[in-house]
């Protein structure tokens, strides 16, 4: 019933969910807050100073793209919707405190400008800007990367203090389970990216982002187990591998904030299933068979086959019969 | 007869320019435009081959047969890219190292087979080195342009001379080769975009100022 009498004209849709792209986004970020004070705890000024440089210039070259593109400043600030912000920060969450400070603006330009706004904005993307971003780094300054002499150590996740292999490396490569699993939950005394180390604070996000229904939690949950179980059985069913594969690298990350992106996942509900188990199940082949952490490549390998998942599994429409086969073929007159 | 040679200049350079208009010959432009060098001696090489492949079969057009023509202009374009690998073998070790694989490839080129078969085998001997000449510059141009861009960004140097210490080695992986062609087709879509339109007024507004002229 429309208030002061009044009648509304409108065509469809009539009834409005309140809920918008801006409050989605506005909700990861503080579903992200955790992880990054966590990051900022553990790993000093420098991941914060990290953090900020790949916000802000994600923000900057949305903006600036907007403006070539003959738009005003105040329909670009209208237009903000936050999931530049989100990209900017994820970004700055993947990447460690060996990184020059450089690095993440490169990455945070090519993830906006050539990811994002090059394929039509906010949720045209083929694949995850942040982790394409993450991993245009990660090819493009390995030269530069401390404590990257030796070409077969792999260790993107070395601290600058010690700078050993990651506890995900060091697992796969000589089963070395010194650090235990709590360590690992808590992520003091874990070499690895800023964001990802805690997986207690990685946690307490996800339990936000599942209250506030934004993302359905049992998707990243299968991703998890599946990952873990696939680990298990690639290491000869040494059921001890279990809880270090999945507390350790940015599986746990990746699996709650970036596998779960909305426009680089599947629609329907078994094509999602299917696609997260597929996501385990590459994550842990990938981690074992090129003995470095590959969750990042494995959930852009997988943005990739989205549009296939969206085009052969679709949900049947309300009553819908197959049709039966009539024998002989279709008789013409 | 002079504006026909400005025409095929003008095509062969930049409206049906190989690399970024027709799209031809990808396999050496993505995989040698490390270095703009490279670029450079791969585009001359293959005009060189363009120029004498394109007079040998303008030459004889009228002798080959319909039905064999392919392996026969294979077979020409063949005697000139060992020519030039020989060349290039004895006078400049270096790049021909640098070119491996590529230079011998130059046979199965599209663009020399397809300035061959559309081009050569239909006009005169003069009009078709004219045309090798103009294509194989517009090729040389392209992967100049492209092999500078990615030498600059990926290692930081222009024909080998270092400019600074910071490179972008996603420029210099085959992921980079893909995203530059990408960006320069769509630059130069765009610019001749432009241009035609600009064109398309002044004619247009030719033809309206002769239509007034009459008219008064």
């Amino acid at each position: 019933m429309p208030q002061n009498n009044t009648l509304i004209y409108s065509s469809s849709p009539h009834i409005r969910s309140k809920i918008t792209t801006k409050k989605i986004m506005q909700d990861v970020c503080i579903a992200l807050i955790p992880a990054t004070i966590m990051g900022i705890v553990l790993f000093g000024l420098k991941a914060l100073l990290l953090i900020f440089l790949s916000c802000f210039t994600a923000v900057a070259s949305e903006i600036i793209f907007n403006l070539i593109n003959k738009k005003t400043f105040i329909q670009c600030v209208k237009e903000f919707d936050y999931s530049s912000l989100v990209s900017g920060l994820l970004l700055g969450l993947t990447v460690g405190t060996n990184y020059p400070w450089y690095t993440v603006i490169f990455g945070s330009i090519f993830s906006i400008i050539v990811v994002k706004m090059l394929f039509g904005g906010t949720g045209k993307n083929l694949v995850n800007p942040a982790i394409t971003g993450r991993i245009f780094i990660f090819i493009s300054f390995q030269s530069v990367v401390g404590a990257w002499v030796l070409p077969n150590v792999n260790s993107i996740f070395t601290n600058n203090i010690s700078t050993g292999a990651t506890v995900i490396e060091s697992l796969i490569k000589n089963g070395n389970k010194n650090l235990s699993s709590l360590d690992l939950l808590l992520g003091s005394r874990v070499p690895g990216c800023i964001g990802e180390t805690c997986k207690l604070a990685i946690w307490a996000g996800a339990i936000y982002l599942a209250v506030k229904k934004i993302i359905n939690i049992t998707y990243p949950l299968i991703y998890i187990v599946v990952e873990g179980i696939f680990a298990v059985a690639l290491k000869g069913f040494d059921f001890s591998y279990f809880l270090p594969s999945i507390l350790s690298g940015g599986l746990i990350f990746g699996a709650f904030f970036m596998a779960t992106d909305y426009t680089t996942s599947p629609d329907t509900k078994t094509a999602n299933i299917i696609y997260f188990i597929c996501l385990g199940l590459i994550t842990a082949g990938l981690r074992e068979a090129t003995k470095m952490e590959a969750t990042s490549f494995a959930i852009l390998l997988m943005n990739l086959t989205v549009p296939l998942f969206d085009k052969f599994i679709i949900n049947k429409p309300f009553g819908y019969q197959k049709q039966k086969k009539i024998k002989g073929g279709e008789k013409h007159e | 007869m002079n504006n026909e040679y400005k025409k095929i200049a003008v095509d062969g350079l930049i409206t049906s320019n190989p690399t970024f208009k027709l799209v031809l010959g990808t396999c050496p432009t993505l995989a040698l435009t490390t270095m703009a060098m490279n670029g450079i001696g791969m585009g001359l090489a293959v005009t060189f081959v363009l120029i004498c492949s394109n007079l040998i079969i303008s030459l004889l057009r009228n002798a080959i047969p319909n039905q064999v023509r392919i392996p026969a202009f294979v077979l020409i374009i063949a005697t000139f890219v060992t020519i030039v690998r020989l060349v290039l073998d004895k006078l400049l070790p270096s790049l021909y190292e640098s070119l491996g694989l590529y230079l011998p490839l130059i046979v199965v080129n599209c663009i020399i087979l397809a300035r061959a078969e559309s081009f050569a085998s239909k006009n005169t001997p003069l009009k078709s080195v004219c045309d090798g000449l103009f294509t194989g510059l517009g090729f040389t141009i392209a992967l100049t342009l492209m092999g500078a861009v990615r030498e600059i960004l990926g290692s930081g140097s222009i024909f080998g001379l270092k400019l600074w210490n910071f490179s972008i080695a996603f420029f210099a992986s085959s992921a980079g080769a893909f995203f530059t062609f990408a960006i320069f087709i769509a630059l130069f879509s765009i610019i001749s975009e432009q241009v035609e339109k600009k064109r398309k007024i002044a004619k247009y507004n030719l033809f309206d100022a002769q239509k007034k002229t009459e008219v008064i």
